[in-house]
């Protein structure tokens, strides 16, 4: 004879993360962070097998990942997330393909970004890591490149998920919020193009030895005198093109579907009620019916 | 897949194959193998032996076949590797191509392009361009060979959530064209046409909506179930559990900088350290699995055929690391002077060692002669439609081709 109720507020937050997850986050992101910059790193050798040695952080990145993802669900993750996850992962890798191989479209991120903004930065973090897996499995396959893609989609949909919600007292809504999203949706094309290039850097136009080079990796060089080439380097291969076509398809798409798509994962966050807490009533007037024996 | 005998349902990894985990552990290998020699004689062995191992033990499944895909982009990588070479520039002393050498214009002259090509520059963009080739094709044989499914089915009790996000999604994926074409047909029924933005609102909006509205239905389907109960775990385990995951990851990251800095730090820095992180990361994510109970339906066993792959992995990528430190000259031969690479007999055997898996391995059986048959055995008339074609297989069929003809015509007038 206890009614249930249902605590009434909304929690626009199904995957929080505790102290410990958000702890370990920080680690793998440091780390994860040396391990697509390697190549500005790595320390000068006259061993020509230093640069078999990053093929080993393939294996160690995606172990981080499993690890950070296990501290994450460490005490059960709402089903209601669950589904929500899924859903939004096969309608992402169903996206992918859409805009594969023309001129830099990438109509990946536009949903991750919104989702992470909605559902918060736990959820943009595992959304990115999914999403990029799922599609993997469907469509654009497993290979050394997916421990990468999986940690730079996490990052950006965690990064979505951390963009303030309100300036002083006001939320931010409505025409500033897509303008802020827009504005993220560039930068991180931009640097997403940038990080994605520098691990892989290296392996496409090898380690240049003895003579003058202007845009290939020199092992054991500076960290600015690397840099620098490498700056030569992704903007005259992939900035001009891929990323500049990742940034205007996540603006495009932000402008034109992003305050619908933000109303529709809105409403489900409403009328999911992530992580309900219940609360037990006693009802005086049945506890006394239990006490007295009816006739 | 399935042997049926007298009454009792036999599973055996004999006829559903191999654990998946033991070709992604082969596979492993063969990549280990790959990274620690830019021998070209070596690397054009160990791709045989790739391709080889997936003619010869792959399925029908769909997923097998992707692996032409793989041998693709080895291609383009190799091409690619190469291209660059010639655009940076390709100096040394064995000039075979003369290209005009050109200084970028305005604020890239700090860039030049092209130059005389040499054989030397050559050689060494084509040593590494191979080497990654050939581990991108390990990869794509253990996705052409393991059955993904399989895999999931085999993730660890503390990635249970997640493992449940990703079979949702590939079961949800095939729903969304479904969805599409019952929006579609709504708008048909509606007189609506437009084009555009328009459709934006009237599919794309619809068919997002109805996937949400969807999975809240299936998220309370498995609350109701008991999907993501926990039991109860003592607080000092969930402790130490979470201790050993921080440790773990630790471990790793120290591991991975001691792996990319040899000259400069201790020797335990190295593989020492990853080496013990994994153990660590496997007993933490055991601890943390405590929480999950359920049964499975069918459990995937390691059995010896699969210990025997993983051992015939490690023992090749253990060969060739010695091979790498006693013989540097076979293992990583300069691109100056050019000549034959000179070949270990030791790295030879490792990489031909990987062959195994053709004697470990049971004879792959082919999805379109067991499964389908014996479904179709007891096929009814309507899934005779979907599939005529299939139902054709002999052997186990009771129908006769006229009988199974009139069967579908009833369907048809039926539906």
């Amino acid at each position: 004879m206890r009614s249930p109720l249902v605590n009434s507020q909304v929690d626009t937050n199904p995957i929080r993360l505790g102290w410990k997850s958000a702890g370990l986050l920080g680690v793998v992101t440091v780390a994860g962070l040396g391990m697509f910059a390697w190549p500005l790193l790595i320390p000068a050798t006259e061993d020509t097998s230093a640069i078999t040695t990053p093929f080993a952080f393939v294996v160690l990145l995606p172990v981080l990942v499993l690890l950070v993802l296990a501290q994450i669900a460490e005490r059960g993750i709402d089903a209601k997330a669950l589904a929500i996850l899924g859903v939004l992962s096969a309608v992402n890798a169903a996206l992918r393909p859409l805009g594969a191989g023309t001129g830099g479209v990438e109509t990946v991120f536009f949903l991750l970004i919104l989702a992470g903004r909605v559902f918060g930065p736990g959820f943009g973090f595992v959304l990115g890591c999914t999403s990029l897996f799922v599609s993997a499995l469907l469509t654009a396959g497993v290979g050394p490149w997916m421990p990468f893609q999986m940690m730079a989609s996490a990052w950006l949909g965690m990064g979505a998920g951390l963009l303030p919600q309100r300036v002083g007292s006001r939320l931010i809504r409505g025409r500033w919020e897509v303008a802020m999203l827009v504005a993220y949706g560039v930068v991180s094309a931009y640097l997403f193009g940038a990080i994605m290039n520098l691990w892989f850097w290296p392996f496409l136009t090898g380690p240049e030895m003895g003579s003058d080079p202007s845009l290939s990796y020199v092992p054991g060089a500076g960290l600015l005198d690397n840099l620098g080439r490498f700056g030569w380097y992704t903007l005259l291969t992939s900035t001009a093109v891929w990323d500049t076509g990742r940034a205007i398809t996540n603006a495009v798409l932000l402008v034109v579907v992003g305050p619908r798509l933000l109303a529709v994962l809105r409403r489900s966050v409403r009328r999911a009620r992530f992580n309900p807490v219940v609360e037990f009533e006693v009802d005086q007037t049945s506890l006394e019916s239990v006490g007295s024996p009816r006739p | 897949m399935v042997a049926q005998t007298a009454g009792r349902l036999v599973v055996t990894n004999r006829t559903r194959g191999l654990h998946p985990g033991a070709w992604w552990a082969w596979a492993l290998g063969c990549a280990v193998v790959a990274s620690r020699t830019t021998n070209l004689v070596l690397l054009a062995v160990l791709i045989a032996v790739i391709a080889f191992t997936v003619v010869w033990s792959r399925t029908d499944a769909p997923w097998a076949r992707a692996f032409r895909l793989y041998v693709w982009l080895g291609l383009l990588i190799v091409v690619l590797r190469l291209g660059f070479r010639i655009l940076f520039g390709a100096k040394g002393s064995t000039v075979v191509l003369w290209l005009p050498q050109w200084r970028l214009p305005g604020v890239f002259s700090a860039v030049t392009l092209f130059g005389p090509v040499s054989a030397e520059a050559v050689m060494s963009a084509l040593q590494s361009g191979v080497q990654l080739a050939a581990m991108v094709l390990a990869v794509g044989a253990a996705n052409a060979l393991a059955n993904p499914k399989r895999l999931l089915a085999a993730v660890p009790a503390a990635l249970y959530e997640w493992g449940t996000v990703v079979i949702i999604a590939l079961t949800v994926f095939p729903q969304l064209a479904e969805s599409v074409v019952r929006v579609r047909r709504a708008r048909q029924l509606r007189a609506e046409a437009g084009r555009g933005t328009h459709l934006i609102r009237t599919v794309a909006m619809p068919v997002l909506s109805d996937g949400l509205d969807r999975s809240l239905l299936l998220a309370g389907a498995m609350d109701s179930r008991g999907y993501g109960r926990s039991s109860l775990v003592r607080p000092a385990v969930r402790r130490a559990s979470s201790v050993m995951i921080l440790a773990a990851t630790l471990a790793l990251c120290v591991g991975a900088y001691g792996l990319l800095d040899t000259g400069r730090t201790p020797w335990w820095m190295g593989l020492p350290m990853v080496v013990t992180g994994l153990v660590v990361a496997v007993v933490g994510l055991r601890w943390l699995g405590l929480r999950v109970k359920r049964t499975r339906y069918r459990p995937d066993r390691f059995g010896s055929r699969e210990a025997w792959m993983c051992a015939t992995a490690v023992v090749s990528a253990a060969a060739m690391m010695v091979v790498d430190v006693v013989w540097p000259v076979a293992a990583f031969p300069a691109a100056e002077p050019l000549g034959w690479p000179q070949v270990s007999l030791v790295g030879l055997g490792a990489v031909l060692l990987l062959l195994a898996p053709v004697v470990i391995a049971p004879t792959p059986v082919m999805a379109a002669t067991t499964v389908t048959s014996a479904a179709h055995a007891t096929a009814t008339p309507s899934s005779a439609v979907l599939r005529p074609t299939i139902s054709t297989e002999v052997g186990s069929t009771d129908l006769s081709s006229a009988q199974r003809y009139t069967a579908l015509i009833r369907a048809e007038e039926a539906s």
